[in-house]
């Protein structure tokens, strides 16, 4: 390790020079410069435990002394003269948790090299008190001796990986076993959530069909441009919201079983919600109370998403997070698609191409599309 | 676990000389005898292999496994044994720790071994009683030291608060701005250093404010009259190195050598000075003299570089291993979240591996926490070597905003005009 700011060190030599005098220069061509790390590859099989850990001779020479004749070289007997002391040092700063403190004892010792020098080598061998469950590492080694040091772990607990640095005297990292962590399907569910409202074709569909008039107002019987945004924005806001609210409703209903309803009954609903919102715009009943329909057809479609997340398969462990993240997802899916929307249609909403293609057409084909959907799925016919 | 070293170690053995293909050239000077026996033991070993070394269970109880940087009966280890005992004691007063640990700290930077930084943090932290402004500023500056520059700050701010002449304080603050690139903050340490009337540190914080604000002329001034005043062979040597680099930035390429050679002459140890020497024959097109300069020391990872960048250039035999050493350096510092060395290894990515996206990244990242002249300079190369000039625009609006001429730096940025006289009105800029 080299530190960047190399210059800046130098400037704290000549200041320390007031009180210090330089000590004479040793010319040991020195082994590479690194700051302290230990090695430790733990195995840990149901409550087996197995495992290696490599200490730097230095770092024992400092912490136990070795270098029984002050000759500067640290010899091999040295070092197994200091086996039993250098275990009992080792192990004290090394608990394992499973269900409860794990046992742990030194198995054997070698002698191994690293990129720095010459390290111990100890080999590990215990039990725990469970064999399932989060294993938590509580790593002290060297806490009270070099600030830098840090213990480098290979950690293979039942099936999973992991790899962590350890530093000594910070709260005891915890690892789990195998089911994900309540975040981790949050963010799944989250871009479940973003995909399924991308890829549900029926819900944009019905979406956009309430959207398509939010750019016009009714004035003597006939669709006119609005003359502001913030009058378009409002109503999108309150169709969007209105929508949002509804099917969260029954998203969490369903998703917590409270609530079922036939799958056969929904997914006619919904197409037939389509067909609704579709022909208001071709012949305007409902007025200006879209919301209204957003509402209540909003119930509807918070079943159909309900049956997705089904299919996705909650974990009953972290059902809250799945379902928040799902929803919030798409919440997410559905706002990106009216950021596009909105803008666009108001450009265009004195436009011909908007008056009769997109709005006039796209009305009647959304409900003839829905309207065959309906039949299909109402009356179970396969084509 | 690379097991890389340790076989390289082999090879420079002067016991394997005569052993064929595996030393190629005589290196110049012969690693201590323990490397060569271990080395031995781990050829032997490893002799079928892939060199891949696995734990092994001597057999000889007189085998060396690992020599110290220290004998019991030096002078620096009886001293160093000393401070240690006295500051052991529950009752030991603070200054003793802070004592050791300044011990420590100094030699962690003659020796660059960062193992005694944290011995010396450590023995601040085992001290008790009421933290005193020394504590602090020493804390600081070993915050400093892995980078932690706000913890840094704080500390330096602490100790003033308990002793606003402290002027150790003052420069280690002045010297984390200007590392900051915050010149203005920077200037405010140099004139409370002027105020405490420590006219070398003083002169030397205002010289690298200014030169950094692209000032050169000035810049060069005040480290002349901190030179002047400078009472230390060590001080004469760090200033003399400064001094040098702002010429090379200025294009004076003859002067800057006769001030690199003014530093060397004195003697002092220092890493810095012989990485910054390196530098500037490496950019002066004399990669075999970066070659003699540094021949054996390749322990510290800057100089290894330079090393294997001027190996590279000229095709040398050892480039190649010295590029892999590198290489699980940099491995062994980020699996442990050592992040100290970014801007070091962009370098390396860049010029030795070829790879100029990664180089970018960590020029980035670098760049986010350090930003003196060096860091920009490899944040633009990156970027141009990428084909993403405008990844570098914080460092072509410094370029830009202050005028700073190094005339390298200044193409890279695509900025060919000379800067104008840093009034702050118009920096040049001819692109447009």
């Amino acid at each position: 390790m080299t530190p960047a700011t190399l210059p800046w060190h130098a400037l704290w030599r000549w200041l320390a020079l007031c009180s210090l005098v330089v000590g004479q220069l040793w010319a040991l061509p020195a082994l590479a410069h690194k700051a302290s790390d230990s090695y430790l590859a733990l195995r840990i099989q149901g409550s087996e435990v197995t495992g290696q850990w490599d200490i730097a001779l230095r770092d024992i020479e400092v912490a136990l002394g070795l270098d029984a004749d002050g000759d500067g070289e640290i010899r091999w007997g040295e070092l197994r003269a200091r086996h039993s002391a250098l275990a009992t040092w080792a192990l004290a700063a090394l608990a394992l948790d499973r269900g409860g403190r794990c046992t742990l004892q030194v198995s054997g010792h070698a002698v191994d090299e690293h990129t720095d020098g010459a390290y111990a080598v100890l080999q590990l061998s215990g039990s725990c008190p469970a064999g399932a469950g989060d294993l938590t590492v509580d790593y002290r080694l060297l806490a009270e001796v070099d600030t830098l040091h840090r213990g480098l772990l290979k950690l293979t607990l039942d099936s999973a990986d992991h790899v962590a640095v350890l530093v000594p005297g910070q709260a005891a990292p915890a690892f789990a076993a195998a089911p994900p962590a309540p975040l981790e399907s949050f963010t799944s569910f989250l871009v479940q959530g973003v995909w399924h409202i991308w890829i549900g074709f029926d819900h944009i569909l019905f979406l956009v069909a309430l959207l398509l008039p939010a750019v016009f107002e009714r004035r003597a019987r006939r669709w006119v441009g609005v003359a502001r945004f913030g009058q378009a924005a409002r109503e999108v806001i309150a169709v969007v919201t209105a929508f949002t609210l509804a099917h969260s409703i029954t998203l969490s209903l369903a998703a917590l079983e409270w609530v079922s309803l036939p799958s056969r009954w929904v997914e006619s609903a919904i197409a037939a919600s389509v067909v609704v919102a579709a022909a208001n715009n071709l012949r305007p009943l409902i007025g200006g109370r879209r919301w209204m329909v957003a509402f209540g057809f909003g119930l509807i479609h918070g079943f159909g998403f309900a049956s997705v997340l089904s299919e996705l398969g909650l974990p009953p462990s972290s059902l809250a997070w799945g379902l928040a993240g799902f929803n919030i997802g798409v919440e997410l899916g559905q706002l990106a698609i009216v950021l596009v929307f909105l803008p666009l249609a108001f450009a265009l909403r004195h436009t011909g191409l908007y008056r009769h293609v997109i709005f006039t057409g796209g009305s009647w084909a959304a409900m003839i599309l829905a309207a065959a959907w309906f039949t299909q799925r109402a009356f179970d016919l396969s084509w | 676990m690379v097991k890389e070293r340790s076989r390289l170690t082999a090879r420079d053995c002067g016991a394997f000389a005569g052993f064929p293909g595996l030393l190629r050239r005589r290196p110049v000077a012969s690693p201590p005898a323990h490397a060569c026996l271990l080395a031995t033991a781990l050829v032997l070993l490893g002799a079928a292999g892939g060199l891949r070394a696995a734990p092994f269970v001597p057999t000889d109880d007189a085998q060396v496994l690992e020599r110290l940087p220290w004998r019991a009966g030096d002078a620096a280890a009886r001293d160093l044994a000393s401070l240690r005992a006295a500051a052991a004691s529950a009752s030991a007063p603070l200054a003793a720790a802070v004592q050791l640990a300044d011990r420590h700290f100094d030699l962690a930077l003659e020796r660059g071994d960062p193992r005694h930084a944290g011995y010396a943090e450590a023995a601040l932290a085992r001290a008790n009683g009421e933290r005193t402004a020394e504590w602090l500023t020493l804390r600081g500056a070993l915050r400093q030291y892995r980078h932690d520059f706000d913890g840094a700050l704080q500390d330096f701010e602490a100790a003033l608060a308990k002793d606003p002449g402290h002027a150790q304080a003052h420069a280690w603050r002045g010297a984390v701005h200007l590392v900051q690139a915050d010149t203005t903050r920077a200037r405010q340490e140099c004139e409370a250093l002027r105020r405490l009337d420590r006219p070398a540190l003083a002169g030397a914080c205002e010289g690298l404010a200014l030169a950094y604000s692209g000032q050169l002329d000035a810049g060069t001034r005040a480290l002349e009259q901190a030179l002047s005043a400078a009472s230390s062979a060590a001080q004469r040597s760090w200033l003399l190195t400064r001094l040098a680099e702002v010429a090379a930035w200025q294009g004076r390429a003859q002067q800057a050598e006769a001030r690199y050679r003014a530093a060397l002459a004195m003697g002092v140890e220092s890493v810095y000075l012989r990485t910054a020497w390196a530098d500037f024959l490496l950019d002066t097109g004399r990669p075999e003299a970066v070659l003699q300069e540094l021949a054996g020391q390749e322990a510290a990872d800057s100089l290894l570089l330079r090393l294997a960048e001027a190996g590279a250039v000229l095709k040398r035999p050892e480039a190649e291993r010295w590029r892999r050493t590198l290489q699980d350096r940099y491995a062994a510092a980020r699996a442990r979240g050592d992040t100290t060395h970014r801007a070091e290894e962009a370098r390396f990515e860049l010029r030795l591996r070829g790879s100029p996206p990664t180089a970018l990244r960590l020029a980035q990242e670098n760049y986010a926490v350090q930003r003196e002249p060096r860091d920009a300079r490899i944040l633009l190369e990156s970027a141009v070597a990428a084909g993403q000039r405008a990844a570098a625009q914080p460092a072509i609006d410094w370029l830009q905003r202050s005028g700073f001429e190094d005339r390298r730096m200044r193409e890279l940025a695509g900025l060919t005009a000379t800067p104008a006289p840093s009034t702050g009105s118009s920096p040049g800029h001819s692109a447009r």
